[in-house]
């Protein structure tokens, strides 16, 4: 049986992405939007100056740029299990020979691919030619970023999987979907550059996952820092992947137990 | 006719109160989650200011003036036009056929069915909280004028967006999926509308003025006491007109809503 299942259930979530099109090119149009009104609001914050702190106006461009663009392609869908709690098709699902979650991230993934394709990509050229970001550092650097990149998705992927679990003890997770989404609007770097938090600040995001989904691919493409740092990152986003992942499971293992549906 | 207005309007909101305490670690749970998320555009304006001092000339203070408006606006916008901003959904589930049935203007059930008190108070209680602050640390004097100006200014910026949701949900009748529209052109107008409209590019001034004309939601209505540097590049009269542009707009949306009510076909089975 092996993987066949789940690149189905991939390509199903791809192919059904791509039902809606004017959904998908708004949705390119409003990452193009957002990224354009950042641009002008630190512009017009760096008036004249060249840098602030060693950091550079076209350095701000870029970090804003991929975060924006990668944020268009992790696919994550928070309310996966909440909804099939709720609708009762949990049931069923269960009892089926495929794992759930494998069966989650497949269609995420399928999401993601498509997301990647049509979404990323475009987003990212006309990004590059309208606006017009910083080269990679290095060749290496570059392949390091793709996969930073690729473990910040994980990450992210993770910090859901594991709040989704909630939706056990929860009947309704959207407060609790949108208070994890507060942190990582702010925290992650991909409203305000982290250069630009106040040092108590950075000191307290160092201790969450925040910074590894979209800030440490921007800083390895930058080349920001150097081997052992990137090391550190590569590092940190697997061990906070590993550590959300276990937390997750066994709230799955404990969630399960006590499962409630409500109609079907 | 209009008793039974009044008495089937208060029993909507009733009901509405008791779903919501129904569940109550939910209930709060949704404000806090609503007053959070609203909350993060003022944190990271707090922590860019922080490092930069003041956007083209506008410190902390006269930001917080800005957003207060957007807060406080929503706050009203959300108790009458909630149905209207969530009517994508209605069409295509089908329970807008149930409303067609009912002996009462379509308008008038969208409107007093689900008004989200909840997120009211979340949404108010943050742009009153704003608004007060930043008056006072600005000094502002509070004349009669003043008073009277922002009074209509906040009911209009309350019908501009009204007017956005209401002809977005005509739309729904013509197009069956509208929410990405209204992601770029309210959503994204909305979360921008905190910084000075005089940053941005000459094109998204346009777009704030003249089509999606949050500027009157906010901008206009602040630099009727601020008076910054940068209202220079724009008419004066703006100012003056912020308050009625609303009421114009609204107008013309709910135009547009008796004209294509006529064509609706149910996507339900």
């Amino acid at each position: 049986m092996g993987l066949t299942p789940y690149l189905a259930f991939a390509k199903k979530s791809f192919l059904s992405k791509s039902a809606y099109r004017l959904d998908h090119w708004m949705g390119i149009l409003n990452t193009m939007i957002r990224l354009f009104i950042f641009v002008e609001i630190y512009k017009s914050l760096y008036g004249t100056r060249e840098a602030v702190d060693g950091i550079t106006m076209t350095m701000v461009t870029t970090n804003f740029i991929l975060s924006l663009c990668l944020e268009s392609f992790f696919a994550v869908d928070d309310f996966y299990l909440s909804s099939r709690i709720n609708n009762g098709s949990i049931a069923t699902e269960m009892l089926l020979p495929v794992s759930f979650h494998g069966r989650m991230l497949a269609t995420n993934l399928g999401t993601a691919v498509f997301k990647l394709i049509f979404h990323f990509i475009p987003a990212l050229l006309l990004a590059i030619f309208f606006i017009g970001m910083e080269a990679p550092a290095g060749a290496g650097n570059f392949v390091l970023f793709i996969l930073s990149a690729i473990l910040g998705y994980g990450v992210l992927w993770s910090i859901s999987f594991m709040f989704q679990m909630l939706s056990f003890w929860l009947i309704n997770v959207w407060a609790i979907m949108t208070i994890k989404n507060v942190f990582i609007n702010v925290l992650s770097g991909s409203m305000i550059p982290l250069w630009f938090m106040p040092k108590w600040m950075s000191g307290v995001i160092n201790f969450t996952p925040f910074a590894s989904i979209y800030f440490s691919p921007v800083q390895i493409y930058l080349g920001n820092i150097g081997a052992a740092e990137i090391g550190m990152c590569f590092v940190k986003q697997i061990v906070w992947i590993l550590v959300l992942m276990i937390i997750g499971k066994l709230l799955w293992i404990k969630g399960q137990k006590k499962m409630v549906v409500q109609g079907g | 006719m209009k008793n039974d207005v009044i008495k089937l309007s208060a029993t909507y909101t009733k009901m509405i109160f008791r779903s919501w305490f129904q569940y109550k670690v939910d209930a709060i749970l949704r404000s806090l989650a609503v007053f959070m998320r609203e909350a993060t555009s003022i944190i990271v304006i707090y922590f860019t200011l922080t490092k930069f001092d003041s956007i083209n000339g506008w410190n902390i203070y006269e930001m917080l003036l800005l957003f207060s408006l957007v807060y406080m606006t929503y706050g009203i916008l959300i108790i009458f036009f909630t149905g209207l901003r969530d009517f994508g959904h209605t069409v295509r589930d089908g329970s807008f056929d149930r409303y067609i049935l009912r002996p009462r203007g379509l308008l008038f059930q969208l409107i007093f069915a689900n008004a989200d008190w909840f997120a009211a108070v979340g949404h108010g209680g943050l742009g009153i909280l704003l608004f007060v602050i930043s008056a006072a640390k600005l000094g502002v004097v509070w004349t009669p004028l003043r008073v009277l100006y922002y009074v209509f200014a906040i009911i209009g910026g309350v019908l501009i967006q009204g007017a956005i949701f209401l002809f977005l949900a005509t739309l729904n009748i013509y197009l069956l999926e509208t929410n990405m529209l209204k992601e770029v052109f309210y959503w994204n107008m909305r979360k921008f509308s905190g910084y000075p409209m005089s940053i941005f590019h000459k094109a998204i001034q346009f777009v704030m003025t003249f089509i999606v004309p949050f500027a009157f939601v906010n901008y206009f209505p602040a630099q009727f006491i601020l008076r910054k540097d940068d209202m220079a590049a724009y008419s004066e009269i703006f100012m003056y007109i912020a308050p009625f542009v609303g009421i114009v707009l609204y107008m013309l949306a709910y135009l547009f809503w008796r004209f294509s009510i006529k064509y609706y076909k149910s996507s339900g089975n």
